[in-house]
């Protein structure tokens, strides 16, 4: 069943490529507006290399700021939420910064970090950590009380409070945190990679445009498209595992 | 010998002119191997009472003392605490919530597994260890929590209202069996509840508590014969201690 599926699938995507490769041939539409499927073709081969060179660099730089806004996020948040006075005295800011287009910051890293990764990772974490630290924040927030008091009058220690029970609690609110945070860390460094850059899939996009190599643009697009679905296929995994014993409580009740 | 000793204890909620009294000036003691419940009307700081007992809250004037030791904070290795709500751990076990306490505490793996097994087994849920919180019913989960808090083997036992929030006839077997768990470890139980019926039943001796600002305004000895049958409950004697209980609070107020 699942194959006859994909085969249909399959033929189907074959049907509008071939389509979409009648429509440019036949000089409808400019190459330089619809690159054909045999263009973008092209470009792999010939260039395959360099870009397979480019995709490394997005993806190292992408799981360099992942990891720093995760970590960030999920410590700050922890620490913040703990306190009610703190929380009080600080989500709002955060919450002000996070609604600013952060990209009109990016001028100012680029002075400090200069053209190259590290101003695209630190970009990238910036702007995944607010959404991360804010629903960590609302996590803990909304922890009931009487945890705490269990916590306590079985000795926890603090780290143990927060570490076996504060954390898994707010790990559902989390959750949500990390999906948006981690697709703004995504654009972050795309974007970023594009505006001012020496390297990456998002470079080469923005090169080639300027040379009107559209079969190479769009290479570049198909390759960020890849990595935003694979992070997004890896999120909903990770949201399944954590959701379920979520979901559980919730049906009992 | 004592176990708790509370004397001229006090306990104001809100600082400046006009604090609202929680408890005023509560003495009393209990002996070792009693159980001896709290009564009195919602809001009269019986919670209050406990909280300062297990070292939750401090009280604004007065001492209390366990086994002759201030109490400043909680005492996890003395006192054990079973709470309205079970407050059981939604992604652990049944058998993982019991042994919570003691895997925090940083038991040998064996030994603590050993306990837990036995607390499970006295509290008749064996069958059941491997299940989550969620997949147990209301009573059930309470059992666990009372194991939970069994599990460090303190010597005293606090309970808040444990089985409020049960229906009255999984209550009255609840009542029973927990008689039967305090004869098998030979436990203090300070017991908290606003059910005169449950009480009585179960206590040693029953403190009074006036409404609002909370005093005990009488000690009531009950000496029902243990192990005690549910029938007592339906004797003229019972009634003629509920009525005394009953005419004391309403005078009270």
């Amino acid at each position: 069943m699942r194959r006859r599926a994909l085969v249909k699938s399959l033929t189907v995507a074959a049907a509008i490529a071939a389509a979409w490769e009648a429509v440019v041939r036949s000089g409808l539409v400019s190459r330089i507006i619809l690159a054909a499927p045999s263009d973008i073709v092209q470009a792999a081969a010939s260039d395959g290399g360099v870009f397979l060179r480019a995709f490394a660099t997005t993806l190292a730089e992408i799981g360099a700021a992942i990891v720093i806004a995760w970590t960030l996020g999920i410590v700050t948040g922890l620490i913040v939420g703990s306190s009610r006075r703190l929380a009080a005295a600080t989500a709002p800011v955060l919450s002000s910064i996070f609604a600013v287009p952060l990209i009109v910051l990016y001028p100012l890293l680029m002075a400090w970090l200069g053209i190259g990764s590290l101003s695209k990772v630190a970009f990238g974490a910036f702007s995944g950590f607010f959404p991360i630290v804010l629903n960590t924040i609302d996590g803990v927030r909304a922890i009931e009380p009487r945890y705490l008091a269990l916590a306590r009058s079985i000795g926890a220690t603090r780290l143990q409070t927060h570490a076996r029970i504060v954390f898994p609690l707010a790990l559902p609110a989390m959750v949500s945190g990390l999906r948006v945070g981690t697709g703004l860390v995504v654009i972050g460094v795309l974007v970023t990679e594009m505006l001012a850059s020496l390297g990456g899939v998002g470079f080469l996009i923005s090169y080639h445009r300027t040379l009107f190599d559209t079969g190479h643009v769009y290479f570049g697009m198909l390759l960020a498209l890849l990595l935003a679905v694979a992070v997004n296929i890896g999120l909903t995994r990770l949201d399944r595992r954590i959701g379920r014993w979520q979901r559980r409580e919730q049906a009992q009740e | 010998m004592p176990i708790i000793e509370v004397s001229r204890l006090v306990k104001e909620f809100g600082a400046g002119r006009a604090p609202l009294r929680a408890l005023d000036e509560v003495s009393f003691a209990v002996d070792k191997g009693r159980f001896v419940t709290l009564v009195g009307p919602s809001g009269c700081g019986k919670s209050t009472l406990l909280q300062i007992l297990a070292g939750l809250t401090a009280p604004t004037r007065g001492e209390a003392r366990i086994e002759g030791e201030r109490v400043c904070g909680p005492m996890p290795g003395k006192v054990g605490m079973v709470f309205q709500d079970p407050t059981l751990l939604p992604w652990k076990t049944a058998f993982a919530n019991v042994e919570f306490p003691l895997d925090l505490r940083g038991d040998d793996r064996p030994a603590r597994r050993k306990r837990c097994a036995a607390l499970l087994e006295l509290v008749g849920l064996a069958e059941f260890a491997d299940h989550y919180p969620h997949e147990l019913s209301g009573g059930m989960r309470q059992r666990v929590a009372i194991a939970r808090g069994l599990a460090q083997d303190p010597k005293l036992i606090l309970m808040d209202e444990p089985f409020a929030a049960l229906d009255e006839q999984t209550r009255t077997r609840m009542g029973h069996d927990l008689l039967d768990i305090w004869a098998a470890t030979g436990k203090t139980v300070f017991f908290i509840t606003h059910s005169l019926s449950e009480a009585i039943y179960l206590s040693d001796a029953v403190l009074v508590m006036s409404p609002r600002p909370g005093r005990i305004i009488d000690t009531i000895a009950i000496d029902f014969p243990r192990p005690r049958e549910l029938d007592i409950i339906g004797s003229a004697a019972f009634g003629a201690i509920r009525n005394r209980i009953w005419h004391l609070i309403s005078e009270a107020r």
